[in-house]
């Protein structure tokens, strides 16, 4: 199918704003203000537009909750931090298509009637950085930013904010808390961030590729781009594949395209001919899945009923020689690291869940540790204050789950050496 | 209506509230940690996770709102099971050291892991490792013990506004500290004390020094530092008191205070227990004051009064009262002065400005004006500060600005203030005693804002009389901008029911009765609440009991015959009929020997009062001058006779505070001394007049008889701490006349103060007048005396922190390190009273306002020097 | 503390917000270019300047793990060994930079050359392993194109 959000990136001018108007860049935005602010919103919500950050909310009916948010102003807010471990999704876009997000915020900040815009960019993307700057810089020159947008009288602001290596501040609250300036820890909800988000007012976050899908929307019409991909949640969606495959890389396909697709069709397959052992579908917080569960279709709907999620559609590929008790414990020192520490379960248990991989893995673990692992893991499973917790629980469990004999190796292995040693 | 079902128990709520609060409501009690009352919900320990049907998660109740035919269960076994996980959690890093921690018996932590039963201990690796930081005098910090809550930085922050601890770093990794990693240097309020659940912060005064378990008794009372008289609780153990607490019940903070407490009442109580209390009678005999019994001290008293009331007649004798003495102690003493003695010289320091700022104001706006709950000041829609920081003076009155700043309350101070400089929309610091020009420009330009209500036309009247000031002038005058000045006159402009807080510092001015009349226009037109700071725990007391050189208790002038007439006939005895001297006209009259006795009761006027010189050299030309003190302080130092009494623990009795709220004293300890009013009582006997007091209760009853503002009050009436003015009293309703005001008196001085440098009183946070030098607690926070001097001064004379300098005056010259300071302007510099011979008052001069009677303490000029070596000891050469 | 040039910048930053402690991270960021870590009286010359308390200030830079609280070298390596990059060898990465420069994660070389942070994932797993130095991308590393790389960093 024709690119749209990776849209001539091969292109090594793409992030330069008239290479980007030669493409029918910008006209999107002309469209949308002839509308009134409610019709886009309209428009979005029956294209179907589910959020791509992660959880896959549908994207107008989050607009059409601001937007009835008396309060002003209005914030929008892009979700930039990209920080589930494997994805790299949104970063062609940042680097390379960055007018195409601006223009979506554009359209969304008309939409909500939100006067300023920040793109809350994670801080391992310096490059990114000075790009976004110089395309906002650019858009302003054009006319597209600032306070008479194209003579239509029509106020936005944008502007990008770093983060700085924090991974929890990709959750929307936490992200709003940090941008206040504030140590990166979730909010509780209700109020939503819809009413009650960056310095109390209505705020509204999506994620970046999100973002970029507006444009299109706005092009094609809500009819069309409903008919891209999976019906329940349509659009094109960018998997960013790492591992042991042929081509590693960010792939634009439709909504719904099969792992095994993905995997052999568009990455050529398992390098050098390995056999494939595991596979992450989207982000190391997602459960992993054996071989036999990649005929599923990649979507938001689908996933769960294969005991996963498309989570950031981040697809993790594992041959025969990755040992994933180690993948598991590099996972653990993850999610302990990037607990922010608010909640018992998360700060506590997880790294208690990486002291037993971590033995386990070093070979002084024993047979119960596994069962111990499995009991952790419980009791921090829908106890914890954010999902980033739970995440961290429900890996160790699909781990222990389908690939129980990759720990019960490291052990018995350990009591092999023994009997050895007595003899 | 919501109904919810908690436990297969029903109740039906106005409005929603959270589960927690739902499930209190039921008598139910779901297990917290990180949940307190005081502070805002958090959700972050897990602990009160509860089942609530049709929902698969359990959900915390301490953030989880009711809502209509909710059904919850908090003790199912998968609601015990994770409980349980989440103890095991916390035991992974929480040492268990319990048998030697202090917080046992009293831990949150170690009460649920009874009652859920103690975690398996399946961790195997080593604890997280953290040394016990013992950096700080007051506080030690124990981060081995920490759950990370949150709570002592959400008080600090949210409540306290101090924000002097965070958390550091992340994750299990996180802990709490203070900015400096060691010593707090905060406000030391110990509120985070009060909120920690473990033993992760406590209070180094206490450690080890006594167990929860060991409390013999506790004992409610208020606090004894200032007008504020926050409700606290005293645990005794043998005759001492270990530990002072806030009244607490379940984790809802009582009295007005709350539950909140500053360091004062917290940390500053053992001045009670001090090695230097006095313990026996003195008299002076050849020079030295030695050891006496009480009878030959109270025959010595008497026969020396007698004498001086024969020759030179009742008016040689004077009285100084305290606001540190309860009403009972008070009441009897002007008793003692108008009615055994026969004068009505009778006065305390509350004369300097307290009490004349509120007989102004009340014959503008009518008794009990001032009288306003503290709590109105979080609710008001707006805050005008001018004359002290209420931080310091009243801290937790203080902390009511604080929180209406938070909610958005648009806050403008006038002066230096330390404790509000990041809690003000607006901050004006004008020149030195330059704040008459700039309240007459706020007026001025409200005046073309605000048009008048008509309520008080006369008044209205001398408004307009007011000589108007334009901005600009202001803005040469006060060194403060236009803008500034206009922001903050929109900003009162449209304030509907503010709180106008006022201290002592704009009275005692050459100008102080202008400013009074200034505040007066302005909270006329503001329709203004006002709050008068005050710095004794009684003042108000003093005040209401009479201790004044014009009023009778219950605020009756002295010079109206049928208000006299009334306690004439009460006592049976006639009562001057002039108003007598005050503090300062005492002291002048001393020195030109026409004073030739005076009674001070609980003051130390040689340190509380400005030109120490002066006035030492005036008492020691008393023929008699007899002290009652707990403490021998310079000015029992120069007493005939002094009768040791009975400190604020020792005691029963009643303190009004500066909302004009009765409150009860609890007795704690015994004490060595005698009350005041008994030993007064004794005197008085002597001299033929009976007092048969079996104890307080005996005078609240009489006082409730004779004076109509207290008419049948009883210690029941103060028992809730809801004993509001006016009582079931009547108060004198004359306001709305103007009476005493002659508005030719008032002028609006608009001369430049020019370069000179001048001296003013600095209120440290720390201390409290001359109190606080008995409490070894409060001198490790802050042990020594200094000067605060603006940057612009110390880089003139080239002085660092630290540095020692020199202050001469033509009253004295005092030698102290300097605190630099940058929103101090250039040509004041500020001295606390507090430290033994280092007050300002050594150095400070004073003249009399006429029109209020009180000293003026401005325009004492000083000459800074650097001392080339640096002493350690300060020294004064008169 | 400050330069001027810095004071100049963190004023600029604050007009795009709607409240001076919404500029906290990137004064930060501006103070840790200047000085290359934030030492305590640079924590306290920020929390001057935006009016937020200075144990506020501390409590948030120590939050994030890319704000450093002590001197660092004159180059930062930040190298990821997250799942992607680890399957792909950044391991033994990190044993080679032990060998060839003594350089321990969280430690700097004894000349002051190099500094390392061992990164969680930094977006570039599709060309793992990878590394920032300073502020250039660098991937689809190798045993010897890592040293290769880092000797143009002097
Ligand atoms: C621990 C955690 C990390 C997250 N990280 C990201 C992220 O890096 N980028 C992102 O777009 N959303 C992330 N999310 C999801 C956001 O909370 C939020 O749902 C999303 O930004 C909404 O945008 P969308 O509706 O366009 O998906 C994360 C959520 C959690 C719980
Ligand atoms: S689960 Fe708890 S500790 Fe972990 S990141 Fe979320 S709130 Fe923080
Ligand atoms: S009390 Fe509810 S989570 Fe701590």
């Amino acid at each position: 199918m024709e690119k749209f959000l990776l849209k001539n990136i091969d292109n090594p001018n793409s992030k330069d704003v008239n290479e980007y108007i030669k493409t029918e860049g910008y006209k999107a935005i002309s469209k949308a203000l002839e509308l009134k602010p409610s019709d886009i919103i309209d428009e979005v919500r029956r294209s179907g537009l589910r959020g791509r950050g992660g959880a896959g909310f549908p994207t107008g009916m989050k607009w059409s909750f601001a937007a009835a948010d008396p309060k002003k102003p209005k914030f929008i807010l892009c979700n930039a931090d990209e920080g589930e471990p494997g994805t790299f999704k949104d970063r062609p876009i940042l680097e390379k298509n960055p007018h195409l997000l601006i223009e979506g915020m554009i359209i969304s900040g008309y939409a909500l009637q939100a006067e300023y815009g920040y793109i809350y960019l994670r801080g391992e993307y310096p490059r990114a950085k000075d790009i976004l700057k110089d395309a906002i810089k650019q858009a302003h020159d054009k006319g597209y930013l600032g306070d008479n947008i194209l003579g239509k009288g029509i106020r936005f602001h944008l502007h990008v904010h770093q983060g700085a290596g924090a991974y929890i501040c990709g959750e929307e609250t936490a992200l709003i808390e940090s941008l206040e300036g504030k140590r990166g820890q979730p909010r509780i909800k209700p109020p939503f961030p819809v009413n009650e988000g960056f310095l109390s007012k209505p705020t509204v976050v999506n994620n970046v590729e999100t973002l970029a899908n507006i444009p299109y929307i706005m092009e094609i019409g809500a009819e069309a781009y409903s008919k891209i991909g999976s019906p329940d949640c349509p659009g094109p969606k960018l998997y960013s594949v790492s591992g042991h495959v042929k081509n590693p890389g960010v792939y634009e396909l439709p909504m719904g395209t099969t792992l095994r697709d993905i995997i052999y069709a568009h990455c050529g397959g398992i390098r050098d001919n390995k056999k494939l052992k595991a596979v992450i579908p989207g982000g190391i917080s997602t459960p992993i899945l054996s071989p036999d569960k990649i005929d599923c279709p990649m979507d938001f709907v689908n996933m769960p009923k294969h005991g996963s999620m498309l989570g950031s559609g981040a697809v993790m590929v594992f041959d025969e020689t990755v040992d994933l008790a180690k993948v598991c414990l590099r996972a653990m020192k993850f999610f302990e690291h990037e607990s922010c520490g608010k909640c018992t379960p998360c700060r506590e248990g997880v790294g208690w869940m990486r002291a037993i991989l971590e033995r386990i893995c070093n070979g002084s673990g024993n047979e119960k540790d596994i069962e111990l692992l499995t009991e952790v893991s419980k009791n921090i499973i829908g106890k914890t204050f954010c999902p980033l917790g739970d995440g961290a629980a429900s890996v160790v469990q699909s781990f222990i789950k389908d690939f129980r004999q990759e720990f019960e190796q490291h052990i018995s292995k350990e009591a092999g050496k023994e009997i050895k040693a007595a003899a | 209506m919501i109904t919810v079902t908690i436990n297969g128990k029903k109740i039906t709520l106005e409005k929603p509230v959270t589960i927690l609060k739902a499930a209190e409501i039921a008598g139910i009690k779901i297990p917290t940690l990180c949940h307190h009352d005081m502070l805002e919900p958090y959700g972050g320990c897990r602990l009160c996770l509860v089942e609530i049907e049709k929902m698969p998660r359990l959900q915390t109740a301490c953030t989880q709102y009711v809502t209509d035919g909710m059904v919850v269960w908090t003790e199912t076994e998968k609601v015990v099971e994770a409980r349980k996980g989440v103890l095991e959690f916390l035991l992974i890093n929480h040492p268990l050291d319990c048998p030697y921690c202090d917080k046992a018996g009293e831990c949150d932590l170690q009460d649920l892991v009874v009652k859920y039963g103690p975690a398996t201990g399946r961790f195997a690796e080593g604890k997280r490792t953290h040394p016990e930081s013992y950096d700080d005098p007051i506080i030690v910090r124990n981060m081995e013990r920490c759950i990370l809550c949150a709570r002592c930085v959400r008080m600090c922050d949210k409540v306290q506004g101090a924000s002097a601890i965070s958390i550091t770093n992340r994750s299990s990794k996180s802990f709490v500290e203070p900015f400096s990693g060691g010593r707090y240097n905060c406000e030391y309020c110990g509120n985070c004390l009060t909120v920690c659940p473990v033993g992760a912060i406590m209070s180094r005064l206490h450690k080890h020094a006594y167990r929860p378990w060991l409390i013999e008794k506790e004992v409610d009372t208020v606090c004894s530092f200032c007008g504020v008289g926050c409700s606290l609780t005293l645990q005794v153990r043998g005759n001492s008191i270990v530990r002072a607490v806030p009244k607490i019940i379940g984790s809802l903070g009582k009295g007005l205070n709350k539950g909140l407490l500053c360091n004062r009442g917290r940390f500053g109580y053992d001045y009670v227990g001090s090695t230097n209390r006095l313990d026996s009678p003195l008299i002076r005999k050849d020079g030295k004051l030695e050891r006496a019994t009480w009878s030959e001290a109270f025959s010595y008293i008497a026969n020396r009064l007698k004498k001086i009331k024969e020759t030179y007649g009742s008016n040689s004798i004077a009285g100084i009262a305290s606001g540190r003495c309860t009403n009972e102690d008070n009441y009897v003493f002007q008793k003692f002065m108008r009615v055994v003695l026969g004068t009505n010289n009778i006065d305390s320091v509350a004369g300097f400005a307290y009490a004349p700022a509120q007989k102004f104001f009340e014959s503008i706006f009518g008794q009990g004006v001032t009288a306003n709950p503290m709590h109105g000041i979080a609710n008001s829609d707006g805050i005008f500060v001018i004359g002290g920081d209420p931080t310091s003076v009243n801290p937790v009155l203080g902390l009511q600005v604080r929180a209406a700043h938070q909610k958005g309350v648009p806050v403008i101070t006038s002066g230096y203030m330390q404790g509000l400089k990041m809690f003000s929309s607006k901050s004006l610091i004008p020149n030195p005693f330059t704040e008459t020009t700039l309240l007459a420009s706020l007026l001025t330009g409200l005046m073309k804002e605000r048009p008048f209500c008509g309520l008080n036309s006369a008044f209205e009247k001398i408004i307009r009389d007011i000589q108007p000031v334009e901005i600009k002038e202001a803005e040469e005058i006060c060194g403060i901008t236009s803008k500034d000045i206009s922001y903050a006159i929109d900003t009162l402009s449209v304030m509907t029911n503010p709180s106008i807080i006022i201290g002592r510092d704009i009275l005692q001015r050459a100008e102080g009765h202008t400013n009074l009349l200034l505040l007066a226009a302005l909270i006329y037109l503001l329709n203004g609440r006002i709050y008068l700071l005050s710095e004794l725990p009684n003042e108000q007391g003093l005040v209401d009991m009479g201790c004044l050189p014009d009023t009778l208790p219950g605020g009756r002038p002295v010079t109206v015959d049928i208000f006299r007439k009334r306690y004439e006939e009460f006592f049976g005895v006639e009562i001057p009929s002039r108003s007598g001297l005050s503090l300062m006209e005492m002291i002048d009259a001393a020195h030109a020997n026409k004073i030739k006795a005076m009674y001070v009761m609980g003051e130390d006027v040689v340190s509380n009062v400005p030109n120490t010189k002066h006035i030492k050299d005036a008492l020691s030309k008393l023929d008699i001058l007899v002290v009652q003190d707990i403490f021998m302080t310079e000015t029992a130092n120069l007493a005939d006779v002094v009768l040791p009494s009975l400190a604020w623990a020792e005691k029963k009795g009643s303190y009004t505070n500066l909302e004009r709220r009765m409150q009860m004293l609890g007795k704690a300890v015994d004490g060595k001394g005698m009350d005041d009013w008994q030993a007064i009582a004794e005197v008085s006997r002597m001299l033929g007049f009976d007092m048969d007091y079996k104890d307080s209760g005996d005078i609240i009853s009489e006082i409730a008889k004779v004076s109509p503002l207290h008419k049948d009050i009883s210690y029941e009436d103060m028992a809730d701490g809801e004993c509001m003015w006016p009582y079931k009293g009547e108060p004198l309703r004359h306001g709305m006349s103007i009476e005493g005001i002659e508005i030719s008196k008032f002028e609006i001085r608009k001369s430049k103060i020019g370069n000179r440098v001048y001296i003013g009183i600095d209120n440290p946070l720390f201390h409290a007048e001359s109190l606080s030098r008995n409490s070894a607690a409060l001198h490790s926070i802050a042990p020594e005396t200094y000067v605060r001097i603006s940057k612009v001064l110390a880089r003139e004379l080239s002085i660092a922190n630290g540095d020692y300098v020199t202050i001469a005056t033509n009253s004295g010259s005092i030698e102290l390190s300097a605190q630099i300071d940058s929103d101090l302007p250039e040509n004041i510099v500020l001295i606390p009273n507090n430290f033994d011979g280092k007050g300002v008052f050594t150095v400070m001069n004073w003249k009399m306002n006429t029109v209020i009677k009180s000293p003026a303490m401005d325009f004492t000029e000083a000459v800074i020097k650097k001392v080339a070596h640096v002493s350690k000891e300060a020294t004064i050469m008169n | 503390m400050l330069s001027e040039k810095a004071v100049v910048e963190i004023n600029q930053i604050k007009g795009r917000y709607h409240d001076a402690q919404s500029s906290l991270l990137p004064t930060l960021y501006v103070v840790q270019r200047e000085h290359g870590w934030l030492s305590p009286d640079a924590v306290e010359a920020v929390g001057d300047l935006l009016n937020v308390p200075k144990a506020a200030v501390k409590g948030v830079s120590t939050f994030y793990s890319m704000f450093r609280h002590k001197p660092m070298g004159r180059h930062l390596i930040q190298l990821c060994t997250n799942v992607a990059c680890m399957i792909m060898g950044a391991e033994r990465l990190v044993d080679i930079l032990k060998s060839r420069y003594g350089l321990k994660p969280n430690s700097t070389t004894e000349d002051g050359r190099f500094s390392l942070v061992i990164m969680e994932c930094i977006g570039a797993c599709g060309t793992a392993p990878a590394m920032l130095v300073d502020t250039d991308f660098h991937d689809n590393l190798t045993e010897q194109g890592i040293v290769d790389i880092l000797e143009n960093y002097k």
